[in-house]
């Protein structure tokens, strides 16, 4: 296929998580996807061999290896040295699912799974584990070749956090973002066209209200589906209904009773919810041990960048003084419902409340309680009606951190009550905290730098929330009115269910279903090509390699690919599954430019984390610490069963 | 000198285990990855495959050799022989496994002791004859040019 040279400024970093590979070092256009560096692992050395060869075949470079600990290392060792890892799910040194967990936490780099048990359940498992794909043994060829969409896809959507994260500051990366873009479109033009980038128009501004959409009918014949905050809702309600643990994408399908959307939809949404909560627990599990309230607390004020969202935190914040180290105690302890004597904040409280009690009218009334956390679980019953029990309060928490820190009326609006602000003022610090995390050190989950994840001033929430957020958190201008209700939401009761609920509310009063309204899940781009370009290392033709040895039927595959992705996707491809979170961009699929996709996507940990937060809670995870501690073995899973 | 023709002994071997069986399209799929880089890659695959499986037994006749055999530690020997023997396309082996696995699932002492069995005769009869078509291709390579047919 023969594609043009990515119009790409040189030096951008395709961000993929782990790979640090400049766009010009990346595999030359043309001889896209070969160059692709396979990471194999599997303690059966037969299938390893078999596999070595079959990627070869695919022009893939390929390392194998026969011992998850061997191969972890080697990722360390080499990062950005790979652009995905195959494993096999059982292996007698480390549970494959252990392995993939730490791949996409600490390299995040796509991991396709694979055993000889094809079971439904244990594909399940793999998905829900955050696994890109699921491969049954005996694995073919055809299967290998496709799996470059899966970096592609991975590099693309968290390549769009880092753009989204900055495109608002600078038109540099706007441009890029449009290089990248012409260079995805290129690429797809390489092949037979039937995966153009979607390049839908994307609004910031514009909220999507769930509705499938179909535009560019010539990328996929399926329906796209647009995430939007309702939409997610929905999605967040039938999960937390179901249990986190029974949530099949058929049952939340059926209860979400969205006409149009598929099973596949819901499926590959689910599959970037739990992707994004893995991240979040790890997250969580750092962040945890990360305890310097100084490092969290200074750059709070001198953190200009902040912008609109933390104006008016800093104001609050700046009259309170730096945050006490026992305000991230009691966050933390808040976070892992465990009780804690250092619950309520101190001074900055009181500042934070005095600000919040002079304003607007609505306000969720949040109950006069002890805990600020407690308090906003009063909040919440109170509310309870209104706010759906979305268990993804990390979404709710990003919006409403945005929400909050976009309208300064909201902060205020938000609590008549002094808990109230507390509270948000608790979010607001966790926001912070993470994002001062952030800058300060590299996310351990993200040492690298050009990981996706980049706390930008704006929102609080996390590293992805890049400027687009902040644009996002502009354009909800209704924030003056909105009410931002950050806290802690418990949809069952809310004695000791901790979660972190931002909402961004619009002109309406205390819109209800706040909670997960505001965005959607954290997940990543449904779209297969987006914008930029995906940098595989260095292509190497394979030395004495046939020429035409695997091209014919590979580059038949390559034609359809495309479409074989789009199936695959199960609604990602093309699909806006893309949540448009914090921007309240609903528009995924948008276009390749479209940093909200990007962003929507990419919540990235802290997200993550706060996904994982809520779902914990929700679920009234046994324990106090639910979180950290029990950094579960299996993804997702692990985080609600305690 | 006959002018044995290894090549053609060979892929007769092949058809038949084909037809028979014993062998499936995997296994030609294997022989597809075969080139002139990798002139012995079948070979390779084949006697990794052999000697991996027999170290495979090895472990499970441990398991078996108890006074009370603890199936669950058989399970996962068995799922590592199922993985290898359907990735290099013996499909009377796998079946053997899965069998086993069914056995497994119904609590069927009886049934995984035969089954495990089965997965051993298979594994024995294939090994048969991947140590033939070893013999085959080594003669095959040594053959030189006084072949017609030889490399």
């Amino acid at each position: 296929m023969a594609m043009q040279k990515p119009a790409v400024a040189p030096g951008f970093d395709v961000a993929g998580g782990y790979g640090s590979c400049k766009v010009e070092e990346a595999v030359a256009p043309d001889r896209f996807p070969a160059g692709l560096r396979v990471l194999v692992v599997d303690d059966d050395v037969t299938c390893l061999r078999i596999l070595e060869q079959m990627l070869q075949k695919c022009l893939y470079r390929v390392t194998i290896c026969c011992r998850a600990a061997k191969a972890l290392s080697l990722l360390r060792e080499r990062k950005g040295g790979f652009d995905v890892v195959i494993s096999d799910v059982h292996m007698p040194d480390m549970d494959g699912f252990k392995l993939l967990e730490h791949v996409g936490l600490e390299m995040d780099l796509p991991v396709i799974m694979m055993s000889a048990d094809g079971s439904t359940t244990a594909v399940m498992k793999g998905i829900k584990h955050g696994a890109c794909d699921y491969l049954i043994k005996p694995v073919r060829m055809e299967e290998l070749k496709n799996i470059w969409q899966h970096v592609l896809r991975k590099k693309w959507n968290e390549n769009k956090e880092m753009e989204n994260s900055s495109s608002l500051e600078d038109p540099e990366h706007k441009r890029r973002t449009t290089d990248e873009a012409e260079y995805a479109s290129s690429v797809n033009d390489g092949t037979d066209g039937t995966w153009k980038p979607q390049k839908k128009k994307r609004d910031a501004k514009e909220e999507d209200d769930g509705e499938l959409d179909s535009d560019d009918p010539a990328a996929s014949k399926k329906p796209r589906v647009v995430w939007s905050v309702e939409l997610h809702q929905q999605f967040v309600n039938a999960v937390n209904q179901l249990g986190i643990d029974k949530a099949v994408p058929k049952r939340i399908l059926e209860l979400m009773n969205v006409p149009g959307l598929t099973r596949e939809n819901v499926a590959s949404h689910l599959q970037q919810f739990h992707n994004n909560v893995q991240k979040f627990r790890l997250y969580l599990k750092r962040l945890s041990g990360v305890t310097q309230p100084s490092s969290f607390c200074a750059p709070l004020e001198s953190n200009a960048k902040v912008g609109p969202l933390g104006r008016l935190d800093l104001q609050a914040l700046a009259a309170t003084g730096q945050i006490p180290p026992q305000t991230l105690a009691a966050l933390h302890a808040e976070l892992m419902r465990r009780p804690s004597d250092s619950l309520v904040l101190p001074a900055m409280d009181h500042q934070v409340l005095l600000q919040a009690s002079a304003k607007g009218p609505k306000c969720i009334p949040f109950d006069h309680d002890v805990v600020a956390g407690q308090s906003v679980l009063k909040c919440q019953s109170n509310t309870s009606k209104q706010f759906p029990q979305s268990s993804i309060s990390f979404e709710s928490m990003s919006s409403g951190l945005m929400g909050w820190s976009s309208s300064h009326p909201g902060m205020s609006g938000c609590a008549n009550n002094i808990e109230g602000v507390n509270n948000i003022q608790n979010s607001n610090i966790l926001a912070q905290m993470l994002q001062q995390q952030q800058q300060q050190q590299p996310f351990p989950l993200l040492s690298e730098p050009h990981h996706a994840i980049n706390v930008q001033p704006s929102c609080l929430v996390f590293p992805s929330q890049s400027v687009g957020r902040t644009s996002v958190c502009s354009e909800s201008t209704n924030l003056n009115s909105s009410n931002m209700v950050v806290g802690y939401n418990h949809p069952s009761s809310q004695s000791n269910s901790i979660s972190m609920v931002g909402r961004q509310v619009s002109d309406e009063e205390l819109k209800a279903d706040g909670v997960l309204n505001s965005y959607s899940m954290p997940g990543s781009i449904p779209s297969v090509f987006q914008n930029p370009p995906v940098n595989f290392g260095p292509s190497t033709r394979m030395p004495g390699l046939a020429p035409n040895m695997c091209t014919p039927s590979y580059g038949t595959k390559t034609g359809t690919l495309p479409e074989h992705a789009v199936g695959r996707n199960l609604g990602f491809v093309g699909k806006g599954t893309c949540i448009p979170s914090r921007f309240a961009v609903d528009d995924i699929e948008s276009s390749t430019n479209d940093v909200r996709q990007r962003s929507t996507c990419t919540f990235d940990d802290a997200e993550v984390v706060k996904q994982e937060l809520n779902l914990d809670f929700l679920d009234d995870i046994k324990t106090g610490n639910p979180v950290l501690p029990h950094f579960p073995q299996s993804g997702f899973t692990g985080v609600l069963s305690k | 000198m006959a002018s044995v023709n290894y090549k053609e002994q060979l892929a007769a071997l092949v058809d038949s285990m084909l037809r028979e069986g014993f062998l499936d399209e995997q296994f030609t799929q294997l022989q597809e990855l075969q080139d002139e880089t990798s002139p012995g890659f079948v070979e390779e695959v084949i006697a990794m495959f052999c000697g991996d499986t027999g170290t495979v037994f090895n472990e499970i006749e441990t398991v078996m050799n108890q006074a009370v055999i603890d199936f669950q530690n058989v399970d996962p020997l068995v799922h590592r022989l199922k993985g290898s023997c359907c990735t290099v396309g013996a499909p009377k082996m796998k079946l053997a496994c899965v069998q086993y696995r069914q056995f497994r699932d119904a609590n069927d002492r009886q049934g995984c002791l035969s089954a495990v069995n089965l997965i051993k005769d298979e594994y024995n009869i294939l090994r048969n004859k991947f140590e033939t078509m070893l013999n085959l291709e080594r003669m095959i390579q040594a053959g030189g040019t006084n072949k017609p047919n030889g490399k």
